[in-house]
C-alpha cells in the first residue's frame, strides 16, 4: 500500500456458473432484487437498474418499517469481464463508494473479484484525522524518546 | 516514523534508512513505539515488519471489516440462488423428458 492508495476490500469468489451469469446477475433486476441489496428479513419494493453506462439503479429494502434505499450509477459495463459502479445508502451515508467486480472465465465456471474502494470523501476525512492525531502524537513521542534516551539503554532494552 | 508507517507496514530496515539510523538502533525506538502500545511488529522470518496499531486505524479497519462481510454475505447469497437456479433447470429439463 503506497501513501496514495485508499483504502479498499477486495472479495474475490469462485463460481460454478458462466461469466455472462454472474454478470447479469448484477444487472437484471429480477435476479439482483434477491440477493443484492437484500437482507433476510427485508422486503425489497423498488429493483430498478438502467444498465447503461452513466445509468443509475436504485432499490430500496423496507425494513422494519424502513425503507433503506440503495442507489449509484454504472460507470463501466462491459459484458462478461467487467462491472463498475458508484454506491451510497442515502440514509446512512452521502458518500459514494465506487465498486469494481471482474469476471474472469475458468475452465469451469469463473472467478470474480470485487473491489470495494473507501469513497474519496471519507477517505480525506479520515486522512485529515489521522494526520491531525499523528501529529499530536508525534508531539508525546518526541517527549518520550527523549527521555528514554536520557535513561539507561540497558532500561528499554528489557 | 510513525509517519511512514502511517501509509503503511515497514520493516524494521525501511524504517531506519531515512534517517541514516542502525538496525538496532530503530528497533529501539520501535521498542519504545511498541510499549507505548502504537506499534505492533510481526515476524516474518528474518524481517521484523511493524504497523500501525492506534484508534484511528482502527477506523478504517472497521470500515473495510463491515465491507468485507457485507459483501461477502451476498456473494452467499447469489452463488446459493445461481445453484438453485441450475438445479431448477436440470429438474426442468428432466422433467420435461
Amino acid at each position: 500500500m503506497n501513501a496514495d492508495a485508499k483504502p479498499a476490500v477486495v472479495v474475490v469468489r469462485r463460481f460454478d456458473a458462466s461469466p455472462e451469469r454472474v454478470f447479469d446477475a448484477w444487472l437484471d433486476p429480477q435476479i439482483a432484487r434477491h440477493w443484492l441489496f437484500s437482507t433476510p428479513d427485508g422486503e425489497m419494493v423498488r429493483a430498478e437498474t438502467d444498465a447503461r453506462i452513466g445509468g443509475h439503479f436504485t432499490f430500496t429494502e423496507r425494513r422494519n418499517g424502513e425503507d433503506v434505499e440503495h442507489v449509484g450509477e454504472y460507470l463501466v459495463i462491459d459484458r462478461p469481464s467487467r462491472l463498475v459502479f458508484t454506491f451510497a445508502v442515502p440514509k446512512y451515508s452521502d458518500e459514494y463508494d465506487r465498486v469494481t467486480i471482474e469476471i474472469r472465465r475458468l475452465d469451469k465456471g469463473c472467478e470474480l473479484t470485487l473491489t470495494n474502494e473507501m469513497s474519496p470523501e471519507i477517505y480525506r476525512e479520515w486522512g485529515e484525522q489521522t494526520r491531525n492525531g499523528w501529529t499530536t502524537l508525534l508531539d508525546s513521542l518526541a517527549a518520550l524518546l527523549d527521555d528514554e534516551n536520557a535513561s539507561d539503554e540497558g532500561a528499554i532494552t528489557r | 516514523m510513525l509517519s511512514q508507517l502511517s501509509s503503511g507496514p515497514r520493516s524494521i530496515g525501511e524504517l531506519a534508512a531515512p534517517f541514516s539510523m542502525t538496525f538496532a538502533g530503530a528497533s529501539k525506538h520501535v521498542k519504545v513505539l511498541e510499549s507505548a502500545g502504537l506499534v505492533r511488529r510481526r515476524v516474518q522470518g528474518r524481517t521484523h515488519i511493524c504497523q500501525l496499531d492506534a484508534a484511528r486505524l482502527s477506523e478504517a479497519e472497521a470500515w473495510l471489516r463491515h465491507y468485507e462481510r457485507f459483501w461477502t454475505t451476498k456473494l452467499d447469497k447469489l452463488e446459493e440462488l445461481l445453484l438453485a437456479d441450475a438445479d431448477q433447470q436440470k429438474s426442468g429439463k428432466e422433467s420435461a423428458r
